[in-house]
């Protein structure tokens, strides 16, 4: 080879070299010279340069701005706008968005146990299967026997029967009702009472005659009314104020938890016997509420099945990723389910009669409790019993000499403290059983139900369709709209406002009492929305009428209607839309005696907005004594934001915030403080980078209502709340294929539930099996 | 006869692993411990701050003198120690009253992460074990010391949700410990019910199996969850191994019945729970305890007292809103009552199998998840022990120049024989122990 050759061959080498690095300036090589020595190679961070890791919620567009703006640090001129794109749009899709960071760390379904929820529902209705459940009927308030009695405590002569809308009487000195004697007679209210909330609810019962209250009880065959608390020999009494003391009034009180959603047997039984005069009043405090007068709607006529609740309080569930899910467990947790367990297990010794239909000494005692046993175990197991695990869980404990309550004491324990119970899918090929499991714990919160049961058995919980069709018919059940409205408090951060504590001398009328009210506004309002016909997430956002009751009216300034009861009350649309402007939130995220647009941005931004936020920087607190007090409140929050650390996650906090400056602490609308007029005009930018003017509440709730992001934060918090895993696990997709069903249904709330449920029922199903149903499945006991 | 055959003998004559200590006695090694006296502490949390003037005692010649805080503590003024200039330094993430409490006894940052409960600052559990627990596993882990719980861990209307707010001992990383504030279920805990133990042992042996076979359906990452409710089914049958109401050397406490679980039964939950703790300790069920009392930014509202605002919200105030300081002071003096009537217990009962009362084998610790509420600062930690469990020299108040709070932490362990040089973050820790016996 020549020299000139080899000249040749190395210039043009030096050539293709140079063309080469000119073609490799990608992204990938940008970063890696230029970035990667603060950010990490893979952009997770570098101790003592830039620790955090590099995601974001901010667009391609934005980024790119962002990096020819201000990268590298000290020296941005270094990278033009074309670099800064191509390294953007290259750490974008490597990692930065949460597409990448899916995929690069994809989610998974993790084991997790029941929830405290599901654990109380499961057990609810798993012993509740065993009993008959009457139906709820329309009709509102007590039923109510008035019998003249004959000598103290006996009814003899049934006067008059009817329904009583509320358990409030002064008879006076006089009779009851017409033509029974004043001097003696006896009462009988009974029915169910209807619990919305989950917690404890107390009772105050006051008369100066004699009166017991039974709650939750068992009602027998053979209990019957024409005595005087006949049922008395067998339970116990909630509150017990049989024996009168002279002529004076007591008062006695009680309390009971109850799990939200569901109706409990009542009964109030009082009679008078001779004392002067006759009066009895039955108040009751529910959650979040004040003292008032039990009645119609909250009692019905319709008799209801005892409901087993666990009173073994469960420790909070782990809820450090967002949500309450059971990924965790505790010696506590272990410690607060066996004692449930033992409860549960007490309970059936119990009502050995009405859950096994079998009685101490009768001839086939032992039969019946391993029958029952073992339809036990297969429905709190969600599926079919083996014969070795029916030997296993139920068998082998009558296998020796022991009593038989004792056997079956020792059964049941085994069974509710079985992973199989607490840790609804464990593995195995998913199957028709699983998708029903899978449907009550999205829909219910619980155990399968026996419509549900049989479908599985005869493999007919397969397609999406058939899916869908038990998943709708679930909905209309009272558990659905029960662990509904538990999604909505989430969504809504209703335990939050459960601490609404205001400047009483500023708002002497903002007591317990409008608290309540407003909670009931808020709560029936949800309602109104999600039940109506076109159940529309964006009526949420954007109705234009509130319900009041004549407190709420006259405390906000509105009209106030005539009765004593909440109706629907237009307001100014210029000056309110739909839930975030309900002064229940208004307040909650509010100061004692100011308002809080941090707090009202931080709620906005994550909850309505659908938006994360990263931890803050620094830990600050807002210290409303440290500002010049003639400054307003959106004058210190900016101040006190300022810092460009702050301004990252503040720079959308609090536009969302300021937007709801008009309305003070206490959620009333307001257009000056301080003397100065209130500015809720603020530049909100959205996730894609585009810079809005919101003037204020009603845009606020226009662009919300409209917009893809805080549509699909709607959809991932309730999917989250439904299944307790991530959306993303079901599949990259399943938020945006949910989200345009949402919004082809015109974004129906309770359908889009049904398809959340649908999507986690049908979860890895392995296409249907041919022809089982000629050989079905055992599913239930005898 | 190994002991899983004795037990299903056991089982078969209707007996269970339940009564297997009175069967067989009291081992000898616990008979002969008897000779060794026993070390106890009480770890008794307060939130918001103190008032740091009201707090912090004088030193004169006679010793010290109380100022209006601590004044509830007098008869017990020669066994009390101050340490003013501990500091809380542990960094990182989580707002302040996060670290002030998740970091007190742990003296190590919290992890990164997104608990978004109440607040706007999140972060996620401590990286490391506290103080309490160290302590517990120590004295477990040596048979002349072990007990029934080692630890227990109480509180006072502690609300319903467990984040760094809420818990401040852990048993280990991301391990944080439930405390028990609903008395009943203390008193069941401690007391138990004999027949349902009896039918409960009968079948963990069974709850175990179940476990292992469900475990190996599951993935590998799953797996660990299921591995770690084995461990809990273990310890309760190891539990159920350990003396019952038979062995009690004090009788039970009798509890009032019916006390609601909140914010106005507080006073009566209080002396309830302090009750139990004292007869437990007399009984030996733990040698280490922690009293949580509500939370970090708790609320309550003392009524009873006529303060009808929160204790968060009146933490806030103002040095020179002299109404709110007036309220705050007569909070913190009812709480240190409530010390002060712990301590009588402990000085009023007889030290069981020993010499002296209960208190000189016990010793109290009051501290704050911060220094002054409306500062929130770390700094000037209230750390106030009355007692004589540690054998510390007491009757002083002790002044540092804002050192680490990791050393005093250091101390507590060397005092109970477990000779660390460090806890929690050893940065903080420098210059270990303080000299305080």
């Amino acid at each position: 080879m020549s020299i000139r050759s080899l000249v040749a061959l190395l210039s043009a080498a030096g050539l293709s070299i140079a063309f080469g690095q000119e073609q490799a300036r990608t992204g990938e090589t940008i970063f890696r010279d230029m970035c990667a020595s603060c950010h990490g190679d893979k952009g997770q961070g570098v101790a003592d340069k830039y620790d955090d890791p590099l995601y974001g919620e901010r667009s391609l567009a934005s980024l790119s701005k962002y990096i020819d703006k201000n990268m590298p640090e000290d020296k941005a001129d270094t990278l033009d706008a074309d670099g800064s794109a191509k390294v953007a749009e290259y750490i974008y899709h490597a990692f930065y968005s949460a597409e990448a960071r899916a995929r690069n760390n994809p989610p998974r379904i993790d084991l997790t146990h029941l929830t405290n929820r599901q654990f109380q529902e499961s057990v609810a209705d798993l012993l509740g299967s065993f009993v008959e459940q009457p139906a709820a009927g329309e009709r509102t308030g007590l039923h109510a026997e008035y019998f003249e009695s004959n000598g103290m405590n006996k009814k003899s002569k049934l006067k008059k029967e009817r329904d009583d809308a509320a358990l409030e009487f002064d008879f006076g000195a006089g009779p009851p009702v017409e033509g029974c004697s004043a001097e003696q007679f006896s009462i009988a209210w009974q029915g169910s009472l209807i619990a919305e909330e989950t917690g404890f609810y107390e009772f105050r019962l006051r008369t100066p005659n004699g009166a017991r209250l039974y709650l939750n009880r068992e009602f027998l065959n053979g209990d019957r009314n024409f005595r005087d608390d006949s049922d008395a020999r067998r339970q116990p009494a909630l509150i017990d104020e049989w024996v009168s003391s002279g002529d004076t009034v007591r008062e006695a009180t009680a309390r009971a938890f109850l799990l939200g959603g569901r109706r409990y047997p009542i009964r109030l039984d009082y009679f008078k016997f001779k004392e002067k005069s006759a009066s009895i009043k039955l108040e009751w405090k529910a959650p979040h509420a004040v003292w008032q007068v039990l009645r119609a709607p909250h009692i019905s006529p319709a008799r209801a099945a005892h409901v087993t609740v666990v009173s073994a309080p469960l420790p909070p569930d782990d809820s450090s990723i967002g949500y309450e899910r059971g990924s965790a467990v505790s010696k506590t947790w272990h410690e607060a389910t066996t004692k449930a367990a033992i409860e549960i297990a007490n309970e059936v010794v119990d009502r050995m009669r009405a859950l096994a239909k079998t009685r101490d000494n009768a001839p086939d005692l032992v039969d019946k409790l391993k029958a029952f046993g073992a339809t036990l175990a297969e429905r709190a197991f969600r599926r079919p019993l083996s014969a070795e695990e029916k030997t296993f869980f139920v068998d082998r404990h009558f296998d020796n000499d022991l009593p038989p309550d004792v056997s079956i004491k020792r059964s049941v324990l085994l069974i509710i403290k079985s992973p199989r119970f607490l840790y609804p899918e464990f593995g195995g090929k998913a199957d028709d059983t699983t998708a029903a499991t899978r449907l009550a714990l999205s829909l219910w919160d619980s155990l399968p139900d026996a419509a549900l049961q049989e479908a599985a058995q005869k493999g007919e919980l397969h397609t999406p369709d058939q899916i869908r069709a038990q998943a709708t018919r679930m909905m209309a059940d009272p558990r659905a709209k029960a662990k509904l409205k538990e999604f909505f408090h989430e969504w809504l951060s209703f335990d939050e406002a459960a601490e609404i504590n205001k400047d009483r001398k500023a708002w002497p009328e903002f007591d317990d009492a409008l608290v309540a009210d407003l909670r009931t506004s808020l709560d029936a309002f949800v309602d109104e929305v999600v039940w109506s016909e076109a159940s529309d997430y964006r009526q949420l956002l954007l109705s234009d009428h509130i319900l009041l009751n004549p407190r709420l009216a006259k405390f906000y300034g509105m009209p106030a209607p005539a009765e004593e009861k909440f109706e629907p009350v237009k307001f100014d649309p210029a000056q309110r839309a739909g839930v975030f402007t309900h002064p229940y939130l208004l307040a909650a995220f509010a100061h004692q005696k100011s308002t809080a647009p941090i707090k009202r941005g931080v709620f906005l931004t994550r909850n309505i907005m659908g938006r994360f936020l990263k931890p803050p920087p620094q830990a600050v607190a807002f210290e409303d004594e440290k500002f010049d007090p003639s400054l307003t409140m959106r004058q210190k929050v900016t101040e006190l934001t300022r810092n460009s650390n702050c301004m990252g996650c503040h720079g959308t906090i609090n536009p969302l915030g300021f937007s709801l400056e008009n309305y003070d602490a206490v959620g009333r609308w307001r257009t000056t403080e301080q003397d100065k007029p209130i500015d809720p005009v603020a530049d909100y930018t959205t996730v894609d980078g585009e810079v809005i003017k919101l003037k204020g509440a009603r845009d606020l709730a226009s662009h919300a209502s409209g917009n893809r992001d805080a549509q699909r934060g709607f959809v991932r918090q309730m999917f989250q709340h439904a299944v307790k895993q991530p959306p993303a696990a079901y599949g990259p997709d399943t938020l945006a294929r949910l989200h345009e069903g949402f919004t082809n249904s015109g974004f129906h709330i309770r359908s889009l539930l049904v398809e959340i449920a649908v999507t986690a029922a049908q979860f890895n199903l392995p296409p249907a099996e041919p022809a089982t149903s000629t050989h079905p499945r055992r599913f239930f006991g005898d | 006869m190994n002991i899983r055959t004795r037990r299903r003998f056991l089982r078969d004559l209707g007996l269970s692993s339940a009564l297997l200590p009175f069967l067989g006695g009291l081992s000898s090694l616990r008979a002969a411990e008897a000779m060794k006296p026993r070390q106890r502490i009480v770890f008794f949390l307060s939130p918001n701050g103190t008032l740091p003037p009201l707090f912090w005692p004088d030193t004169n010649a006679e010793g010290i003198t109380l100022k209006r805080i601590l004044a509830p503590l007098e008869p017990f003024k020669n066994r009390m120690l101050t340490l003013k200039g501990l500091s809380n330094k542990v960094r990182g993430d989580g707002d302040g009253h996060m670290r002030g409490m998740s970091c007190l006894l742990t003296g190590k940052e919290l992890f990164p992460g997104n608990i978004q409960g109440g607040s706007d600052s999140p972060a996620g559990w401590c990286k490391g074990i506290s103080i309490d627990q160290e302590l517990k596993n120590f004295l477990q882990s040596r048979p002349e010391t072990k007990t029934r719980f080692g630890s227990l861990d109480l509180g006072v209307a502690v609300p319903n949700r467990a984040d760094p707010w809420t818990r401040w001992s852990y048993a280990g990383p991301n391990q944080p410990v439930t405390p028990t504030d609903d008395p009943y279920q203390f008193f069941e805990r401690i007391y138990g019910s004999m027949k349902d133990r009896e039918n409960l042992a009968s079948v963990l042996d069974e709850v175990d199996e179940d476990i292992r076979k469900v475990s190996k359906l599951v993935s590998s990452e799953d797996k660990a969850l299921l591995d770690k409710h084995l461990t809990f089914v273990r310890e309760m049958e190891n539990d159920m191994k350990e003396p019952r109401e038979q062995a009690l050397v004090s009788p039970q406490v009798k509890l009032e019945p019916g006390v609601p679980n909140d914010n106005d039964s507080i006073p009566k939950l209080f002396r309830m729970q302090t009750d139990l703790l004292v007869n437990a300790f007399a009984n030996d069920m733990a040698r280490v305890a922690t009293l949580q009392f509500t939370n970090s930014v708790g609320q309550a509202k003392f009524r009873w007292l006529g303060i009808n605002e929160g204790h968060h919200s009146l933490s806030h105030d103002p040095d020179d809103k002299a109404e709110s300081q007036e309220k705050l002071a007569k909070m913190n003096v009812w709480l240190c009552e409530q010390l002060a009537a712990l301590a009588q217990k402990l000085a009023d009962t007889p030290e069981p199998g020993g010499t002296g009362s209960m208190l000189d084998h016990t010793t109290i610790l009051w501290t704050n998840e911060l220094g002054k509420g409306n500062s929130h600062t770390h700094d000037n930690i209230p750390f106030m022990l009355c007692g004589g469990g540690l054998g510390f020299k007491t009757g002083r108040a002790l002044e540092y120049n804002n050192i680490p709070h990791n050393r005093l932490l250091v101390s507590l362990a060397n005092a109970f024989g477990h000779e660390l040089h460090t806890f929690g973050n050893p940065d903080l820790s420098s210059g270990g122990a303080l000299a305080l016996a």
